[in-house]
Protein backbone atom coordinates (compact mmCIF):
# COMPACT_ATOMS: atom_id res chain seq x y z
CA UNK A 1 0.00 0.00 0.00
CA UNK A 2 2.72 2.49 0.97
CA UNK A 3 4.70 1.58 -2.12
CA UNK A 4 1.64 2.35 -4.18
CA UNK A 5 1.26 5.71 -2.43
CA UNK A 6 4.89 6.55 -3.21
CA UNK A 7 4.39 5.63 -6.85
CA UNK A 8 1.22 7.70 -7.20
CA UNK A 9 2.71 10.72 -5.44
CA UNK A 10 5.73 10.53 -7.75
CA UNK A 11 3.40 10.42 -10.74
CA UNK A 12 1.29 13.32 -9.52
CA UNK A 13 4.26 15.64 -8.90
CA UNK A 14 5.37 15.47 -12.53
CA UNK A 15 1.90 15.37 -13.98
CA UNK A 16 1.14 18.54 -12.02
CA UNK A 17 4.31 20.13 -13.33
CA UNK A 18 3.35 19.41 -16.95
CA UNK A 19 -0.12 20.80 -16.34
CA UNK A 20 1.45 23.76 -14.55
CA UNK A 21 3.04 24.90 -17.80
CA UNK A 22 -0.45 25.02 -19.27
CA UNK A 23 -1.79 26.94 -16.32
CA UNK A 24 0.91 29.60 -16.68
CA UNK A 25 0.93 30.07 -20.47
CA UNK A 26 -2.19 32.24 -20.88
CA UNK A 27 -0.88 34.92 -18.53
CA UNK A 28 2.87 34.46 -18.64
CA UNK A 29 3.54 32.90 -22.02
CA UNK A 30 5.85 29.99 -22.69
CA UNK A 31 9.19 31.75 -22.58
CA UNK A 32 12.27 30.17 -20.98
CA UNK A 33 11.52 32.28 -17.92
CA UNK A 34 8.26 30.44 -17.46
CA UNK A 35 9.88 27.03 -17.75
CA UNK A 36 12.73 28.09 -15.49
CA UNK A 37 10.32 29.37 -12.84
CA UNK A 38 8.14 26.32 -13.02
CA UNK A 39 10.92 23.78 -12.69
CA UNK A 40 12.78 25.61 -9.93
CA UNK A 41 9.63 26.12 -7.87
CA UNK A 42 8.85 22.40 -8.04
CA UNK A 43 12.39 21.52 -7.05
CA UNK A 44 12.33 24.07 -4.23
CA UNK A 45 9.05 22.58 -3.00
CA UNK A 46 10.40 19.06 -3.14
CA UNK A 47 13.64 19.87 -1.35
CA UNK A 48 11.79 21.73 1.39
CA UNK A 49 9.43 18.76 1.59
CA UNK A 50 12.28 16.27 1.87
CA UNK A 51 13.81 18.28 4.69
CA UNK A 52 10.57 18.71 6.58
CA UNK A 53 9.51 15.16 5.89
CA UNK A 54 12.72 13.83 7.37
CA UNK A 55 12.17 15.76 10.58
CA UNK A 56 8.49 14.82 10.81
CA UNK A 57 9.38 11.19 10.25
CA UNK A 58 11.42 11.17 13.43
CA UNK A 59 8.41 12.06 15.57
CA UNK A 60 6.14 9.03 15.95
CA UNK A 61 5.58 8.34 12.26
CA UNK A 62 2.31 6.65 11.38
CA UNK A 63 0.28 5.91 8.29
CA UNK A 64 -2.50 7.98 9.82
CA UNK A 65 -0.29 11.07 9.75
CA UNK A 66 0.83 10.14 6.23
CA UNK A 67 -2.77 10.18 5.13
CA UNK A 68 -3.14 13.74 6.44
CA UNK A 69 0.03 14.75 4.58
CA UNK A 70 -1.52 13.43 1.36
CA UNK A 71 -4.95 14.91 1.95
CA UNK A 72 -3.53 18.44 2.14
CA UNK A 73 -2.36 18.65 -1.51
CA UNK A 74 -5.45 16.64 -2.46
CA UNK A 75 -7.68 19.42 -1.18
CA UNK A 76 -5.50 22.08 -2.82
CA UNK A 77 -5.84 20.27 -6.16
CA UNK A 78 -9.55 19.77 -5.76
CA UNK A 79 -10.07 23.49 -5.26
CA UNK A 80 -7.38 24.53 -7.76
CA UNK A 81 -9.76 26.06 -10.36
CA UNK A 82 -11.19 28.34 -7.68
CA UNK A 83 -7.95 30.18 -7.02
CA UNK A 84 -5.68 29.55 -10.00
CA UNK A 85 -7.28 32.00 -12.45
CA UNK A 86 -7.75 34.85 -9.94
CA UNK A 87 -4.17 34.47 -8.67
CA UNK A 88 -2.72 34.39 -12.22
CA UNK A 89 -4.82 37.34 -13.33
CA UNK A 90 -3.83 39.35 -10.30
CA UNK A 91 -0.11 38.75 -10.82
CA UNK A 92 -0.51 39.51 -14.52
CA UNK A 93 -2.08 42.87 -13.71
CA UNK A 94 0.62 43.69 -11.14
CA UNK A 95 3.21 43.08 -13.88
CA UNK A 96 6.38 42.63 -11.89
CA UNK A 97 8.56 41.74 -14.84
CA UNK A 98 8.98 38.91 -17.34
CA UNK A 99 11.01 36.87 -14.86
CA UNK A 100 9.38 37.71 -11.55
CA UNK A 101 5.77 37.37 -12.70
CA UNK A 102 5.96 33.67 -13.62
CA UNK A 103 8.26 32.98 -10.66
CA UNK A 104 5.82 34.47 -8.16
CA UNK A 105 2.84 32.85 -9.86
CA UNK A 106 4.54 29.44 -9.81
CA UNK A 107 5.42 29.87 -6.15
CA UNK A 108 1.89 30.76 -5.15
CA UNK A 109 0.24 28.03 -7.23
CA UNK A 110 2.69 25.14 -7.08
CA UNK A 111 5.02 25.47 -4.10
CA UNK A 112 2.80 24.25 -1.27
CA UNK A 113 1.49 21.11 -3.00
CA UNK A 114 5.03 20.15 -4.01
CA UNK A 115 6.26 20.62 -0.42
CA UNK A 116 3.62 18.15 0.77
CA UNK A 117 4.38 15.70 -2.01
CA UNK A 118 8.05 16.03 -1.13
CA UNK A 119 7.34 15.13 2.51
CA UNK A 120 5.91 11.82 1.34
CA UNK A 121 9.29 10.41 0.27
CA UNK A 122 11.29 10.50 3.53
CA UNK A 123 8.18 9.89 5.58
CA UNK A 124 7.25 6.70 3.79
CA UNK A 125 10.87 5.60 3.86
CA UNK A 126 10.85 5.81 7.62
CA UNK A 127 7.59 3.87 7.77
CA UNK A 128 8.93 1.14 5.52
CA UNK A 129 12.33 0.63 7.10
CA UNK A 130 11.97 -2.43 9.28
CA UNK A 131 15.56 -3.26 9.74
CA UNK A 132 18.81 -1.42 9.39
CA UNK A 133 20.21 -4.43 7.57
CA UNK A 134 17.78 -4.07 4.71
CA UNK A 135 17.30 -0.31 4.91
CA UNK A 136 19.39 0.21 1.75
CA UNK A 137 17.09 -2.05 -0.21
CA UNK A 138 14.00 -0.34 1.17
CA UNK A 139 15.29 3.15 0.41
CA UNK A 140 16.41 2.13 -3.07
CA UNK A 141 13.06 0.53 -3.85
CA UNK A 142 11.12 3.59 -2.75
CA UNK A 143 13.37 6.00 -4.69
CA UNK A 144 12.94 3.88 -7.77
CA UNK A 145 9.18 3.66 -7.37
CA UNK A 146 8.85 7.38 -6.85
CA UNK A 147 10.90 8.24 -9.90
CA UNK A 148 9.26 5.53 -11.99
CA UNK A 149 5.93 7.06 -10.97
CA UNK A 150 7.21 10.43 -12.13
CA UNK A 151 8.10 9.01 -15.54
CA UNK A 152 4.68 7.46 -15.92
CA UNK A 153 3.00 10.64 -14.71
CA UNK A 154 4.91 12.76 -17.21
CA UNK A 155 4.28 10.48 -20.15
CA UNK A 156 0.63 9.76 -19.50
CA UNK A 157 -0.15 13.41 -18.93
CA UNK A 158 1.67 14.81 -21.93
CA UNK A 159 0.84 11.98 -24.31
CA UNK A 160 -2.75 11.21 -23.43
CA UNK A 161 -4.46 12.99 -20.56
CA UNK A 162 -4.17 16.42 -22.16
CA UNK A 163 -6.25 15.20 -25.11
CA UNK A 164 -8.86 13.66 -22.87
CA UNK A 165 -9.81 16.44 -20.52
CA UNK A 166 -9.22 20.03 -19.58
CA UNK A 167 -6.32 21.09 -17.40
CA UNK A 168 -8.55 22.05 -14.48
CA UNK A 169 -10.42 18.77 -14.62
CA UNK A 170 -7.16 16.83 -14.63
CA UNK A 171 -5.78 18.69 -11.62
CA UNK A 172 -9.04 18.11 -9.75
CA UNK A 173 -8.81 14.46 -10.74
CA UNK A 174 -5.39 14.29 -9.12
CA UNK A 175 -6.93 15.76 -5.99
CA UNK A 176 -9.59 13.07 -5.98
CA UNK A 177 -6.96 10.39 -6.46
CA UNK A 178 -4.92 11.65 -3.50
CA UNK A 179 -7.96 11.80 -1.25
CA UNK A 180 -9.10 8.34 -2.30
CA UNK A 181 -5.65 7.05 -1.38
CA UNK A 182 -5.55 8.93 1.90
CA UNK A 183 -8.84 7.66 3.31
CA UNK A 184 -7.93 3.96 3.68
CA UNK A 185 -4.45 4.98 4.78
CA UNK A 186 -6.01 6.83 7.68
CA UNK A 187 -7.55 3.64 9.05
CA UNK A 188 -4.57 1.40 8.47
CA UNK A 189 -1.60 0.82 10.65
CA UNK A 190 1.32 0.30 8.36
CA UNK A 191 4.17 1.54 10.45
CA UNK A 192 7.15 -0.67 11.01
CA UNK A 193 9.74 0.70 13.35
CA UNK A 194 13.19 -0.60 14.07
CA UNK A 195 13.39 -2.86 17.06
CA UNK A 196 15.49 -1.30 19.73
CA UNK A 197 16.08 -4.55 21.58
CA UNK A 198 18.08 -7.55 20.61
CA UNK A 199 21.82 -7.97 20.32
CA UNK A 200 23.63 -6.24 17.52
CA UNK A 201 23.60 -8.13 14.25
CA UNK A 202 20.34 -9.92 14.91
CA UNK A 203 17.75 -9.20 12.29
CA UNK A 204 14.49 -7.86 13.46
CA UNK A 205 11.88 -9.25 11.12
CA UNK A 206 8.58 -7.67 11.68
CA UNK A 207 7.57 -6.80 8.18
CA UNK B 1 20.12 -12.62 -46.53
CA UNK B 2 22.65 -10.46 -44.78
CA UNK B 3 23.26 -8.26 -47.78
CA UNK B 4 19.52 -7.77 -48.14
CA UNK B 5 19.45 -6.39 -44.65
CA UNK B 6 22.34 -4.12 -45.48
CA UNK B 7 20.56 -2.98 -48.60
CA UNK B 8 17.41 -2.25 -46.62
CA UNK B 9 19.41 -0.39 -43.99
CA UNK B 10 21.13 1.58 -46.72
CA UNK B 11 17.77 2.53 -48.23
CA UNK B 12 16.47 3.62 -44.87
CA UNK B 13 19.53 5.77 -44.33
CA UNK B 14 19.08 7.28 -47.79
CA UNK B 15 15.42 8.02 -47.21
CA UNK B 16 15.87 9.41 -43.74
CA UNK B 17 18.88 11.51 -44.63
CA UNK B 18 16.90 13.02 -47.45
CA UNK B 19 14.37 14.34 -44.97
CA UNK B 20 16.90 15.92 -42.68
CA UNK B 21 19.95 16.88 -44.60
CA UNK B 22 20.42 19.67 -47.01
CA UNK B 23 19.80 19.06 -50.70
CA UNK B 24 22.89 18.89 -52.91
CA UNK B 25 22.16 22.35 -54.26
CA UNK B 26 21.70 23.73 -50.79
CA UNK B 27 24.31 25.36 -48.67
CA UNK B 28 24.11 25.85 -44.94
CA UNK B 29 25.04 29.43 -44.13
CA UNK B 30 24.05 29.73 -40.51
CA UNK B 31 22.79 27.55 -37.71
CA UNK B 32 22.10 28.07 -34.07
CA UNK B 33 20.25 26.52 -31.19
CA UNK B 34 18.40 29.50 -29.85
CA UNK B 35 16.42 29.65 -26.64
CA UNK B 36 13.35 28.39 -28.43
CA UNK B 37 14.34 26.49 -31.53
CA UNK B 38 17.00 25.23 -33.84
CA UNK B 39 17.46 27.88 -36.51
CA UNK B 40 19.02 27.07 -39.83
CA UNK B 41 19.63 29.46 -42.71
CA UNK B 42 19.97 27.64 -46.00
CA UNK B 43 20.74 28.93 -49.44
CA UNK B 44 19.73 27.09 -52.57
CA UNK B 45 22.52 27.96 -54.96
CA UNK B 46 20.63 26.77 -58.03
CA UNK B 47 17.25 28.36 -57.35
CA UNK B 48 18.94 31.36 -55.76
CA UNK B 49 16.66 31.25 -52.76
CA UNK B 50 17.40 31.57 -49.08
CA UNK B 51 15.34 29.99 -46.35
CA UNK B 52 15.08 29.95 -42.60
CA UNK B 53 14.21 26.52 -41.29
CA UNK B 54 13.90 24.38 -38.23
CA UNK B 55 15.84 21.47 -39.64
CA UNK B 56 13.25 19.72 -41.73
CA UNK B 57 12.60 20.92 -45.22
CA UNK B 58 8.85 20.88 -44.73
CA UNK B 59 9.21 23.23 -41.83
CA UNK B 60 10.54 26.20 -43.71
CA UNK B 61 9.53 29.30 -41.80
CA UNK B 62 10.25 31.88 -44.45
CA UNK B 63 12.61 32.93 -47.15
CA UNK B 64 13.58 35.24 -49.96
CA UNK B 65 14.90 35.29 -53.51
CA UNK B 66 18.54 36.16 -53.10
CA UNK B 67 18.49 38.42 -56.16
CA UNK B 68 15.11 39.95 -55.40
CA UNK B 69 14.78 40.15 -51.64
CA UNK B 70 11.78 42.45 -51.90
CA UNK B 71 9.61 39.88 -53.62
CA UNK B 72 7.49 37.40 -51.69
CA UNK B 73 8.80 33.89 -52.12
CA UNK B 74 6.26 31.82 -50.28
CA UNK B 75 2.63 31.39 -51.11
CA UNK B 76 1.37 31.83 -47.56
CA UNK B 77 3.07 35.21 -47.25
CA UNK B 78 1.42 36.28 -50.50
CA UNK B 79 -1.96 34.95 -49.50
CA UNK B 80 -1.91 36.78 -46.18
CA UNK B 81 -2.20 40.09 -48.01
CA UNK B 82 -5.67 39.22 -49.25
CA UNK B 83 -6.86 40.34 -45.83
CA UNK B 84 -6.21 43.95 -46.88
CA UNK B 85 -9.16 43.53 -49.23
CA UNK B 86 -11.41 43.00 -46.21
CA UNK B 87 -10.52 46.42 -44.80
CA UNK B 88 -12.53 49.35 -46.03
CA UNK B 89 -9.56 51.68 -45.55
CA UNK B 90 -5.77 51.72 -45.56
CA UNK B 91 -4.45 50.28 -42.31
CA UNK B 92 -2.81 52.82 -39.99
CA UNK B 93 -1.71 50.46 -37.23
CA UNK B 94 -0.65 46.90 -37.86
CA UNK B 95 0.49 44.10 -35.57
CA UNK B 96 2.39 41.01 -36.63
CA UNK B 97 2.59 38.17 -34.12
CA UNK B 98 5.64 36.18 -35.20
CA UNK B 99 8.44 37.57 -37.35
CA UNK B 100 9.81 34.62 -39.30
CA UNK B 101 12.22 35.92 -41.91
CA UNK B 102 10.43 39.26 -41.78
CA UNK B 103 9.30 38.99 -45.41
CA UNK B 104 5.69 40.04 -44.83
CA UNK B 105 6.33 43.20 -42.78
CA UNK B 106 9.17 44.18 -45.14
CA UNK B 107 6.95 43.77 -48.18
CA UNK B 108 4.08 45.55 -46.50
CA UNK B 109 6.03 48.57 -45.34
CA UNK B 110 7.39 48.94 -48.87
CA UNK B 111 3.84 49.48 -50.09
CA UNK B 112 2.40 51.26 -47.10
CA UNK B 113 5.31 53.38 -45.84
CA UNK B 114 3.12 55.52 -43.54
CA UNK B 115 1.68 52.62 -41.58
CA UNK B 116 2.93 52.03 -38.04
CA UNK B 117 3.92 48.39 -37.57
CA UNK B 118 4.48 46.48 -34.34
CA UNK B 119 5.94 43.00 -34.48
CA UNK B 120 5.94 40.62 -31.52
CA UNK B 121 8.60 37.91 -31.72
CA UNK B 122 9.60 35.71 -28.81
CA UNK B 123 13.03 34.68 -30.07
CA UNK B 124 15.74 37.38 -30.14
CA UNK B 125 17.85 35.18 -32.41
CA UNK B 126 15.10 35.12 -35.00
CA UNK B 127 15.32 38.91 -35.17
CA UNK B 128 19.09 38.80 -35.68
CA UNK B 129 18.66 36.20 -38.42
CA UNK B 130 16.01 38.28 -40.20
CA UNK B 131 18.27 41.31 -40.04
CA UNK B 132 21.46 39.59 -41.02
CA UNK B 133 20.29 37.22 -43.73
CA UNK B 134 16.92 38.49 -44.92
CA UNK B 135 17.42 42.22 -45.28
CA UNK B 136 14.92 43.02 -42.58
CA UNK B 137 15.40 46.45 -41.03
CA UNK B 138 13.53 48.11 -38.23
CA UNK B 139 12.77 51.80 -38.54
CA UNK B 140 10.91 54.43 -36.56
CA UNK B 141 7.59 53.13 -37.85
CA UNK B 142 8.35 49.44 -37.74
CA UNK B 143 9.48 48.02 -34.41
CA UNK B 144 10.10 44.48 -33.23
CA UNK B 145 9.18 43.72 -29.63
CA UNK B 146 10.91 40.66 -28.23
CA UNK B 147 8.00 39.20 -26.31
CA UNK B 148 5.62 36.28 -26.18
CA UNK B 149 2.84 37.08 -28.67
CA UNK B 150 0.07 36.45 -26.21
CA UNK B 151 1.66 38.65 -23.56
CA UNK B 152 2.20 41.45 -26.07
CA UNK B 153 -1.45 41.32 -27.11
CA UNK B 154 -2.61 41.28 -23.50
CA UNK B 155 -0.36 44.12 -22.41
CA UNK B 156 -0.66 46.52 -25.30
CA UNK B 157 -3.04 49.44 -24.94
CA UNK B 158 -2.97 50.03 -28.68
CA UNK B 159 -5.63 49.02 -31.15
CA UNK B 160 -4.92 47.84 -34.64
CA UNK B 161 -6.58 47.83 -38.05
CA UNK B 162 -4.89 44.64 -39.10
CA UNK B 163 -3.45 41.83 -36.99
CA UNK B 164 -1.44 39.02 -38.57
CA UNK B 165 -1.04 35.83 -36.55
CA UNK B 166 1.87 33.88 -37.93
CA UNK B 167 3.61 32.36 -34.94
CA UNK B 168 2.96 28.70 -35.68
CA UNK B 169 5.69 26.37 -36.75
CA UNK B 170 4.60 23.06 -38.13
CA UNK B 171 6.37 21.07 -35.49
CA UNK B 172 5.65 23.26 -32.51
CA UNK B 173 2.54 25.32 -32.21
CA UNK B 174 2.30 27.28 -28.98
CA UNK B 175 -1.08 26.21 -27.63
CA UNK B 176 -1.73 29.51 -25.91
CA UNK B 177 -1.81 31.23 -29.29
CA UNK B 178 -4.59 28.97 -30.57
CA UNK B 179 -7.26 29.28 -27.95
CA UNK B 180 -10.64 30.98 -27.88
CA UNK B 181 -9.44 33.18 -24.99
CA UNK B 182 -6.46 34.33 -27.05
CA UNK B 183 -8.64 35.15 -30.04
CA UNK B 184 -10.93 37.17 -27.78
CA UNK B 185 -7.91 39.12 -26.56
CA UNK B 186 -6.83 39.68 -30.17
CA UNK B 187 -10.34 40.82 -31.03
CA UNK B 188 -10.28 43.33 -28.19
CA UNK B 189 -7.17 44.90 -29.78
CA UNK B 190 -8.95 45.49 -33.10
CA UNK B 191 -10.27 48.85 -34.17
CA UNK B 192 -13.77 49.03 -35.58
CA UNK B 193 -13.86 47.15 -38.84
CA UNK B 194 -10.40 45.71 -38.21
CA UNK B 195 -9.37 42.30 -39.51
CA UNK B 196 -7.37 39.35 -38.23
CA UNK B 197 -5.54 36.97 -40.50
CA UNK B 198 -3.85 33.73 -39.52
CA UNK B 199 -1.78 31.20 -41.40
CA UNK B 200 -2.73 27.64 -40.53
CA UNK B 201 -0.80 24.74 -42.00
CA UNK B 202 -2.54 21.43 -42.38
CA UNK B 203 -0.78 19.05 -44.75
CA UNK B 204 -3.67 16.67 -44.61
CA UNK B 205 -6.85 17.69 -42.97
CA UNK B 206 -6.23 17.08 -39.29
CA UNK B 207 -8.12 17.62 -36.07
CA UNK B 208 -6.13 20.75 -35.33
CA UNK B 209 -7.47 22.33 -38.50
CA UNK B 210 -11.04 21.34 -37.64
CA UNK B 211 -10.70 22.79 -34.17
CA UNK B 212 -9.16 26.01 -35.45
CA UNK B 213 -12.13 26.56 -37.78
CA UNK B 214 -14.57 26.11 -34.91
CA UNK B 215 -12.51 28.25 -32.53
CA UNK B 216 -12.31 31.15 -35.00
CA UNK B 217 -15.98 30.72 -35.73
CA UNK B 218 -16.81 31.05 -32.06
CA UNK B 219 -14.58 34.11 -31.54
CA UNK B 220 -15.53 36.03 -34.69
CA UNK B 221 -18.84 36.53 -36.46
CA UNK B 222 -17.34 36.21 -39.94
CA UNK B 223 -14.59 33.89 -41.04
CA UNK B 224 -13.39 33.29 -44.58
CA UNK B 225 -10.80 30.73 -45.62
CA UNK B 226 -8.34 30.74 -48.51
CA UNK B 227 -6.63 27.54 -49.49
CA UNK B 228 -3.09 27.41 -50.79
CA UNK B 229 -2.57 26.02 -54.30
CA UNK B 230 1.08 25.16 -54.01
CA UNK B 231 1.27 24.63 -50.28
CA UNK B 232 -0.65 23.12 -47.39
CA UNK B 233 -1.44 26.54 -46.02
CA UNK B 234 -4.84 27.89 -45.20
CA UNK B 235 -5.38 31.56 -44.59
CA UNK B 236 -8.06 32.31 -42.02
CA UNK B 237 -9.64 35.73 -42.32
CA UNK B 238 -11.73 36.98 -39.45
CA UNK B 239 -13.66 40.21 -39.24
CA UNK B 240 -15.68 41.71 -36.44
CA UNK B 241 -18.09 43.97 -38.22
CA UNK B 242 -19.79 43.52 -41.53
CA UNK B 243 -19.07 40.59 -43.72
CA UNK B 244 -17.59 41.00 -47.17
CA UNK B 245 -18.72 38.66 -49.87
CA UNK B 246 -16.48 37.21 -52.53
CA UNK B 247 -17.39 39.78 -55.18
CA UNK B 248 -16.59 42.78 -53.05
CA UNK B 249 -13.32 41.20 -51.93
CA UNK B 250 -12.36 40.64 -55.56
CA UNK B 251 -13.20 44.22 -56.48
CA UNK B 252 -11.26 45.58 -53.54
CA UNK B 253 -8.31 43.24 -54.22
CA UNK B 254 -8.08 44.55 -57.78
CA UNK B 255 -8.10 48.12 -56.53
CA UNK B 256 -5.36 47.56 -53.94
CA UNK B 257 -3.33 45.56 -56.42
CA UNK B 258 -3.01 48.50 -58.80
CA UNK B 259 -2.94 51.38 -56.34
CA UNK B 260 -0.27 49.85 -54.12
CA UNK B 261 1.63 48.13 -56.94
CA UNK B 262 1.48 44.60 -55.58
CA UNK B 263 3.57 42.23 -57.70
CA UNK B 264 1.54 39.25 -56.49
CA UNK B 265 -1.80 38.24 -57.92
CA UNK B 266 -4.22 39.39 -55.24
CA UNK B 267 -7.17 38.85 -57.55
CA UNK B 268 -6.29 35.24 -58.05
CA UNK B 269 -6.02 34.78 -54.31
CA UNK B 270 -9.36 36.53 -53.86
CA UNK B 271 -10.96 34.05 -56.23
CA UNK B 272 -10.19 31.26 -53.74
CA UNK B 273 -12.47 32.85 -51.16
CA UNK B 274 -14.50 30.27 -49.28
CA UNK B 275 -16.83 30.96 -46.38
CA UNK B 276 -15.83 29.04 -43.28
CA UNK B 277 -19.00 26.96 -43.58
CA UNK B 278 -17.20 24.96 -46.23
CA UNK B 279 -14.85 23.64 -43.55
CA UNK B 280 -16.94 23.67 -40.41
CA UNK B 281 -17.45 20.39 -38.69
CA UNK B 282 -19.59 20.34 -35.57
CA UNK B 283 -17.73 17.39 -34.10
CA UNK B 284 -14.55 19.42 -33.65
CA UNK B 285 -13.84 20.86 -30.25
CA UNK B 286 -13.23 24.55 -29.65
CA UNK B 287 -9.74 25.05 -28.23
CA UNK B 288 -9.60 26.84 -24.89
CA UNK B 289 -6.93 27.70 -22.34
CA UNK B 290 -8.21 24.74 -20.38
CA UNK B 291 -8.36 22.28 -23.24
CA UNK B 292 -6.01 22.58 -26.20
CA UNK B 293 -4.27 19.34 -27.22
CA UNK B 294 -2.74 21.11 -30.21
CA UNK B 295 0.28 18.89 -30.78
CA UNK B 296 -1.70 15.69 -30.59
CA UNK B 297 -4.49 17.01 -32.80
CA UNK B 298 -1.95 17.77 -35.51
CA UNK B 299 -1.27 14.09 -35.87
CA UNK B 300 -4.86 12.96 -35.76
CA UNK B 301 -6.91 12.77 -38.89
CA UNK B 302 -9.93 14.98 -39.17
CA UNK B 303 -13.18 13.34 -38.18
CA UNK B 304 -15.03 15.36 -40.81
CA UNK B 305 -14.58 13.02 -43.76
Amino acid sequence: MIKFVVFICGAIVMSFEILGSRVLAPNFGSSVFVWGSLISVFLAGLSAGYYLGGRLADVNPSSRKLSLIIIAPGLLFLTFPLYSAPVSDWIFVKDIGVRMSPLIASSVLFLIPSVFLGIVSPYTTKLMICSLHTSGKTIGTLYALSTFGSIIGTLITSFYLITLAGVNALIMGQGVLLIVLAVPLYFMNLSCSIEQTGPAGVRSDNK
Amino acid sequence: MLHKIFLAAFCIILISSKCFAVEPSEKLIFEKNSLYQYIQVIEDTVKKERYVRNQKKEYTQGGIYVNAPDKLLFEFTQMGFISLAFLDRDPKDVLFVGLGAGAMPKYFTGRYPDTVIDIAEIDPDMLSVAQKYFYFKENERMKVHVADGRLFVKRTKKKYDWIILDAYQNDSIPFHLTTFEFLKEVKSRLKDGGVVVANITSPYRNKFFDSMVMTYKKAFPHVAIFKGKKSANFIFMATTSKNRDKDSVEVRARKIQSSRKFDIDLEDIASRYEPSEAYEWGGAKVLTDDFAPVNLYQYQKSGAQ
